[in-house]
């Protein structure tokens, strides 16, 4: 008996356990950018983006869930205009001192065969949570060649109103529908 | 569909100028000559500044930030000044000041929560100083009416002005618009040349408005604080004496070169560090 269940549970040790269990990564901050572009006066889009994000992703591609925790530091807005950043952290915007995190916290994965299609979540700006859709442009999984870590990455985007997150200075001048882009990397544990 | 004067309308209302310095002078004026014979002319200040708020912000409290804070107490303190005209106990001057130091020290208590506990201290008593200071001298001046008029004009279009160059424009029109307010109150008295009633429903909204914009203004953008203390002097310099038999337009005159002496002087000190503002 004590022989039989031996074999069982090296038998079951020796399965691609990976194949089942949810995978846990780390967002790496080096190869992740949330990107923003809004409307100036309608004469022109301007791009700005943050430079200090982390987070946490768990994929089981095989049951298709999983969950994404993103945080960005507010203050670490950049558009390449010192004095343009720092509008954008005050009050008028961002309100970085009041709320140094951005947030985005996922409450369902949808995939499209084996291959992450959307996320749904809620993103926390400026002190307001409102539910937002990211759609997933690009995703894969795999072996970085340069250091053989498995990871994913992906390109995900959605559209918000900013004066959904009480964000309303400038309106309607200043655009209020915001495209959001993030190009996130995260290693495996 | 909108009509082109409609949409011409709406624009002019979107312009921050008219949002931050028209719309407040106008409704000022108005209300100050409306509430005269109730002898509360100096609700002409938050009328005017309720009106930028309509036009540049809103008045909702979720999430309750911190310049919504200070939206919120600048009515609540309007509305506390009518039963003040009637209960004036010789210690409400002290009691009022402490007051604005408590409420400069809510206003900015999520900002203080992340500091460091050094920075915290620091900051905090820093702010109640500067709004308890502010509604003290004020309230000194609240049965001066020239005197409040231009030391109002000046504090409000420092902060504002001192508030924009540091990268806050919301905090910048909070302050125009209490300048422009003030100006149209100054301006009646010099035009009729007689004094306007003033009272706390002037000085406390305007001085507790203008301290927890300026303290705030020093926390969340690029206000340097040492901008905040040259503010200070405007109530203190509106103290100067004057010659008595002057009429009132030579003695405003007189009290709004010293006062906007003292905030071209903050505006100074903020130009040099923050540059132009972010327009």
């Amino acid at each position: 008996m004590l022989k039989h269940n031996a074999i069982a549970i090296l038998l079951a040790a020796s399965l691609p356990l990976t194949a089942h269990a949810a995978e846990s990564y780390t967002v790496d901050p080096m190869h992740t950018f949330p990107h923003f572009s809004i409307s100036h006066l309608g004469f022109s889009t301007m791009q700005g983006r943050f430079d200090k994000t982390s987070g946490k992703v768990t994929l089981d591609r095989t049951a298709k869930t999983g969950s994404v925790e993103i945080a960005i530091e507010t203050a670490s807005v950049s558009t390449g205009f010192a004095k343009r950043d720092e509008h954008l952290k005050s009050p008028d915007f961002f309100n970085a001192a009041e709320f140094p995190t951005i947030s985005y916290q996922s409450t369902a994965l949808h995939f499209k065969g084996d291959a992450l299609a959307s996320v749904d979540g809620n993103l926390t700006m400026a002190g307001v949570t409102r539910p937002v859709t990211l759609t997933i442009d690009a995703f894969k999984c795999g072996a970085n060649p340069m250091n053989k870590k498995d990871e994913c990455g992906a390109a995900a985007s959605a559209q918000i109103k900013r004066s959904d997150f009480g964000i309303k200075y400038g309106l309607p001048n200043v655009g209020d529908d915001v495209k959001l882009v993030f190009e996130i990397e995260a290693i495996k544990d | 569909m909108q009509i082109p004067r409609e949409i011409e309308l709406q624009e002019l209302l979107n312009h921050p100028a008219v949002q931050s310095g028209l719309v407040p002078f106008v409704v000022a004026l108005i209300a100050a000559e409306l509430f005269q014979r109730m002898r509360l002319s100096g609700v002409a200040i938050i009328a005017g500044f309720a009106a930028t708020v309509y036009l540049a912000s809103d008045f909702s409290i979720e999430p309750l930030t911190a310049a919504r804070k200070i939206v919120l107490l600048g009515l609540l303190s309007a509305g506390l000044t009518l039963p003040l005209m009637l209960f004036n106990p010789r210690w409400l001057r002290p009691l009022l000041t402490v007051a604005g130091g408590a409420a400069a020290v809510w206003v900015v208590l999520r900002i203080l929560h992340q500091q460091e506990m050094a920075h915290m201290l620091l900051w905090g008593a820093g702010c109640a100083l500067y709004a308890g200071w502010l509604v003290f001298w004020f309230d000194g001046l609240n049965d001066a009416s020239l005197r409040a008029g231009s030391a109002g004009m000046a504090l409000g279009l420092g902060s504002g002005a001192a508030a924009l160059f540091g990268a806050s424009a919301l905090l910048g029109q909070f302050g125009l618009a209490l300048g422009a307010a003030a100006g149209a109150y100054l301006l009646i008295q010099m035009l009729t040349n007689s004094p306007l009633p003033c009272g706390r429903s002037y000085t406390l909204p305007l001085s507790l408005i203008a301290g927890l914009s300026g303290c705030l203004a020093v926390l969340t953008a690029e206000l340097p604080w040492y901008a905040l203390p040259v503010l200070a002097a405007i109530p203190v310099a509106a103290k100067i004496p004057l010659p008595a038999k002057a009429a009132l337009w030579m003695q405003s005159m007189l009290l709004s070169v010293v006062t906007l002496a003292c905030a071209a002087g903050a505006v100074y000190l903020t130009w040099r560090i923050a540059g132009a503002p972010p327009l």
